[in-house]
């Protein structure tokens, strides 16, 4: 009885996985129309001329890499303070 | 051109870490991240020596040179600076870098990183200066208001020193004159005798 009733609902399985697999792109189906299109894919980018392009560093400019470094006061009284005897003139 | 350096004298270096202190407080670094530290050899020791160790602001910069997305460059006052917003957090620059200045904020679980942060010599990023955004971003920008790194001003036995090369040379230079070097120093045989000698 367990036997026939397996075998019954494989069957049920199959037949609806086909139905539902019919009016679809199939699955070879489906890989074959892919290779078509990527050949034709391959062929067209084969036609175009391959033109490198130079990888750019980043340039931060001109404001970002200029000097803010000042010898002020406040930058003397730091020598002068680290400084030894030689300094404190 | 002046060439920002640091400079620490390791005679004078007492492992304080008021300059880890300063520097965290000053650019509101978060948790977990230390743009300087202080490293002590032969800890407990006759002879032991501290150094303050940051970015070194290197002239031909290793981490400049692994870079994937070249997100540093070089002031004209020679201080290595990056982009944030190009750094992509791949950290070959940390393994580049010889004395382990880049940290990476830890942005989720899994051990994933957030953009590198390292000493910026305080002088803020590529953003605007003084600008909200390079505060959040940089820290302060101390260098653009005539200013030094804080960490080397804030040093209580003067140890660090910021500033021009050839300026922080010369001081040095004339300390070691003055006081002498390593077992050479003043105070050197008081503490140690005359049995240890570097």
């Amino acid at each position: 009885m367990r036997q026939d009733k397996r075998q019954e609902n494989e069957t049920r399985t199959t037949d609806e996985t086909r139905k539902d697999r019919e009016p679809g792109l199939g699955r070879r189906q489906f890989f074959r129309a892919l290779g078509g299109g990527t050949a034709a894919a391959a062929a067209a980018v084969a036609s175009v001329p391959l033109t490198p392009t130079e990888a750019k560093a980043y340039d931060p400019g001109t404001a970002e890499t200029r000097s803010r470094y000042r010898e002020t006061d406040h930058v003397k009284a730091f020598y002068r303070t680290n400084g030894y005897e030689t300094l404190k003139k | 051109m002046a060439r920002m350096k640091f400079l620490c004298d390791a005679d004078r270096c007492i492992e304080c870490n008021a300059c880890v202190t300063a520097c965290k407080n000053e650019h509101e670094v978060p948790w977990g991240i230390n743009r300087r530290r202080v490293v002590t050899l032969n800890d407990g020791k006759p002879g032991e020596r501290s150094v303050s160790m940051a970015c070194m602001h290197c002239t031909d910069a290793p981490c400049a040179a692994v870079c994937p997305v070249n997100c540093f460059y070089t002031t004209a006052d020679a201080v290595v600076l990056h982009s944030k917003d190009l750094c992509i957090g791949c950290g070959y620059c940390f393994y580049a870098c010889p004395f382990g200045a880049p940290q990476y904020p830890r942005v989720g679980n899994f051990g994933s990183r957030g953009k590198m942060d390292k000493c910026t010599y305080c002088s803020g990023g590529p953003e605007v200066d003084l600008s909200v955004a390079e505060y959040e971003k940089y820290g302060s920008n101390r260098l653009a208001e005539g200013k030094l790194p804080l960490c080397a001003e804030m040093c209580s036995t003067k140890s660090l020193l910021a500033g021009d090369g050839e300026m922080i040379a010369q001081i040095y230079k004339e300390r070691v004159i003055k006081r002498g070097y390593g077992s050479g120093a003043w105070g050197w045989k008081t503490a140690y005798r005359e049995t240890i000698a570097i």
